[in-house]
């Protein structure tokens, strides 16, 4: 922020120190979030070597690689288990940290987050309505019933955020607003569903919504893949006019940016993210509110290098979250909404609590 | 192992006898004393006559000891028409008056309505330990007593593996059925003394096992931990492979975990509530070829093949709403088959309920409720 305002006002009489120190501040950046990357594939990798039944790293490289020389047993524990959940939480992370990152930039507030402007509150009482009443979409077989019901309520809710932000005549406070207004909306409705729910279908919803990646299999790995890959090259391709979008909405304004048209395909993208993420994993609150933080907090606005490196910082949050669930009672899986937080919150706050240096 | 089956069974043995010893015999009709399952000692004018149910699954004990369970019912909850409406329809198809007993919350004791409740008179109310002193629901029973009517609590789902025959053995008292209830203990205990015997003249590891509670409706695998059903794996001569791993009552096991464990048997559990999640059906109102291919699909799930349990077939299905029931002795002594098949070749669960439904129940069990995949 601070770089940003400061490199393109004045007239400074040396341009050539200029250029240089613009060259370092790229620089910097480029390798804090390829050091973010390296820390993420390090923590994929730790998740794909974790797990109760003990198998060596050599046992689950040759379940990979020489499946010829691997038991079934290995084999179906490495592509039927632990590959599928760890890429299900890199990818969720990613879509989740990814898409708080485009939030908070939007509606200009750090608070902002899928969890905390209704759209998780949303997808879990889309997962209640199937799970409690049976209630689905025509059509969807049962194995998808509880995910479609989530991902069609986050993403309706997205998008009726941005239908009551346009008839009011978009304020970003109205939309935030409006956000909260949902999520205690869809929490009072799923309170309502729970207090009329049986007491084994209350217990799954219970579950559900604690977030688990025993949910994970190869097709929905699948899904969530083809949504990250589609959607986050587009948010990248948006990160000058974002960035703009810091420095003020005038000034975004009058550099030429549609606001408006911004705004709503950014909140598209963050709809489409967010609910194909809790769709599958349920509801996890501390990735989407932290990941944008810290990835910021390490490199600033410029969103060139904040959006992938807040996909980063998810996708290590997650992947690490994925080990602490499995390794805190080894056999039993905690509940990954727990432990994300848990495992989150000691980076979160050593860096809100450094010393602020600027540079 | 086998040593500690029939001490708990002996143990099992002497806490029946106990109530029965230091309560008075109860007349038809004259006062009756006898210790509820929180040890609190009740007094009653006489049998009651109408009861308040707060665990409506129950009706299944009333209806072992009573034939026309129905008419003793002032008031229950909601919870069996919901989470097991097929079974409550054979009950409406008998006793069509079931449909006007006044439902006094939805089904879990947050409802509970208190107003309703006394306004339904009930001679006495039948609580669980949810409302026990110490329980989430305990003003109920409080506020109840307060308007006179005398609480009498019993125990078949947080500690049934202890609680159930005693508990069965109140339910006789509070109803003025003692006789009933002893000859139903009787022949469970019958029952449940030849399982032990058998296993206490048995050599060998205890199979392992893996028993998937409400299979289908979540990931892989919720399942007991040691106490509550786990009790009942282990009385049947299993090793549970969730006793060790899942602290509570019952949790998720991680799916590594179960191929790791590598159990020898795998037993689902289920019913008409995982019909819309696709789940396990089972029970009342399903054909034998709906179970069956409901059950292939939970054995063909990612992982599933490599366990040994799918590899054998030794893959096997039992209803879930009656293992915390005092007819569950048929779903452990399924279990004890599927175990230790050889052991147990003569046992024939089907037969035990087949005599239940002849000697005791009012309304009979119908349908399948034990299946096997092969």
């Amino acid at each position: 922020m601070e770089d940003l305002t400061r490199m393109p006002a004045g007239a400074p009489a040396d341009t050539t120190s200029v250029a240089a120190r613009y060259d370092a501040f790229v620089r910097r950046r480029i390798a804090i979030t390829a050091s973010l990357l390296v820390i993420a594939l390090a923590a994929f990798l730790l998740d794909l070597v974790t797990g109760p039944s003990d198998m060596s790293a050599l046992q689950v490289w040759n379940a990979l690689f020489d499946s010829g020389s691997a038991s079934h047993s290995a084999l179906s524990i490495v592509w039927q288990v632990r590959l599928p959940q760890a890429c299900l939480a890199v990818l969720v992370g990613m879509a989740l940290s990814l898409a708080g990152a485009e939030m908070q930039t939007i509606l200009n507030n750090p608070l902002a987050s899928p969890f905390t402007l209704g759209v998780s509150s949303a997808a879990a009482f889309g997962a209640a309505l199937a799970i409690i009443v049976g209630a689905g979409l025509p059509g969807i077989s049962q194995n998808w019933i509880v995910p479609a019901n989530a991902f069609v309520f986050a993403a309706a809710s997205v998008i009726l955020l941005q239908g009551v932000a346009r008839i009011r005549g978009s304020g970003i406070d109205t939309l935030v607003l409006c956000g909260i207004a949902l999520f205690f909306t869809f929490n009072a409705l799923t309170a309502l569903l729970q207090f009329l729910a049986s007491q084994q279908a209350l217990q799954q919803l219970v579950f559900w919504i604690m977030g688990s990646l025993a949910r994970a299999d190869w097709p929905k790995v699948q899904v969530l893949a083809i949504v990250v890959v589609i959607i986050a090259p587009l948010s990248f391709a948006s990160s000058w006019q974002l960035t703009v979008l810091r420095l003020g909405e005038d000034r975004a304004r009058s550099s030429g940016i549609n606001v408006g048209r911004l705004r709503f395909m950014s909140l598209l993208r963050v709809s489409l993210l967010t609910a194909a993420a809790m769709a599958f994993v349920g509801t996890i609150g501390f990735v989407g509110l932290a990941g944008p933080h810290i990835a910021r907090l390490l490199l600033g606005e410029d969103h060139r290098f904040f959006l992938p490196a807040s996909a980063m910082t998810g996708a290590a949050i997650m992947a690490l979250a994925s080990i602490a669930s499995k390794t805190i009672l080894p056999g039993a899986l905690i509940p990954i909404g727990i432990v994300t937080a848990l495992i989150g919150l000691p980076v979160f706050f050593s860096l809100i609590l450094r010393p602020r240096r600027i540079g | 192992m086998r040593f500690s089956s029939l001490a708990i069974a002996a143990i099992t043995g002497l806490a029946m006898l106990l109530p029965a010893l230091s309560s008075q015999a109860a007349a038809a009709d004259g006062p009756v004393t006898f210790k509820d399952i929180t040890g609190q000692s009740i007094s009653l004018p006489q049998p009651a006559k109408r009861i308040l149910l707060a665990e409506g699954r129950q009706i299944f004990a009333i209806s072992l000891i009573h034939p026309d369970p129905v008419s003793v019912l002032a008031g229950w909850l909601g919870d069996m028409r919901r989470s097991d409406p097929k079974t409550y329809e054979l009950y409406r198809n008998k006793f069509p008056a079931i449909e006007s007993i006044p439902v006094l919350g939805m089904g879990n004791d947050g409802s509970f309505s208190v107003e309703r409740a006394i306004a339904a008179k009930p001679d006495v109310a039948v609580l669980g330990m949810g409302f026990a002193p110490g329980g989430h629901a305990s003003e109920i029973a409080k506020q109840l007593e307060a308007a006179g009517i005398p609480v009498v609590f019993t125990d078949f789902f947080v500690d049934p593996f202890r609680n159930m025959l005693p508990s069965m053995r109140i339910l006789g008292h509070v109803l003025g059925r003692d006789a009933q209830a002893a000859a139903y203990i009787a022949f469970y205990q019958e029952h449940m003394d030849r399982i032990a015997a058998r296993l206490s003249q048995h050599i060998g590891k205890p199979p392992s096992v893996l028993v998937e509670t409400h299979a289908g409706m979540g990931e892989c695998c919720f399942s007991p931990g040691k106490k509550n059903f786990g009790e009942y794996i282990a009385f049947a001569g299993g090793d549970s492979i969730s006793a060790g791993a899942i602290p509570g009552p019952n949790g998720h096991l991680s799916l590594e975990y179960v191929i790791a464990r590598n159990p020898d048997i795998y037993v689902a559990t289920g019913g008409s509530h995982l019909a819309a999640i696709g789940g396990l059906v089972i029970g009342p109102g399903y054909d034998l070829t709906e179970i069956r291919s409901r059950l292939a699909k939970l054995a063909a799930r990612p992982g599933f093949s490599a366990i040994n349990a799918v590899q054998t077939g030794r893959v096997h299905g039992l209803f879930h709403n009656i293992i915390s029931t005092p007819v569950n002795i048929v779903a452990i002594e399924a279990l004890a088959k599927w175990i230790n098949p050889s052991l147990f070749g003569d046992v024939d669960p089907e037969r035990t309920m087949a005599d239940i439904n002849a000697k005791f129940l009012a309304v009979p069990l119908q349908g399948i409720y034990l299946v096997d995949l092969k």
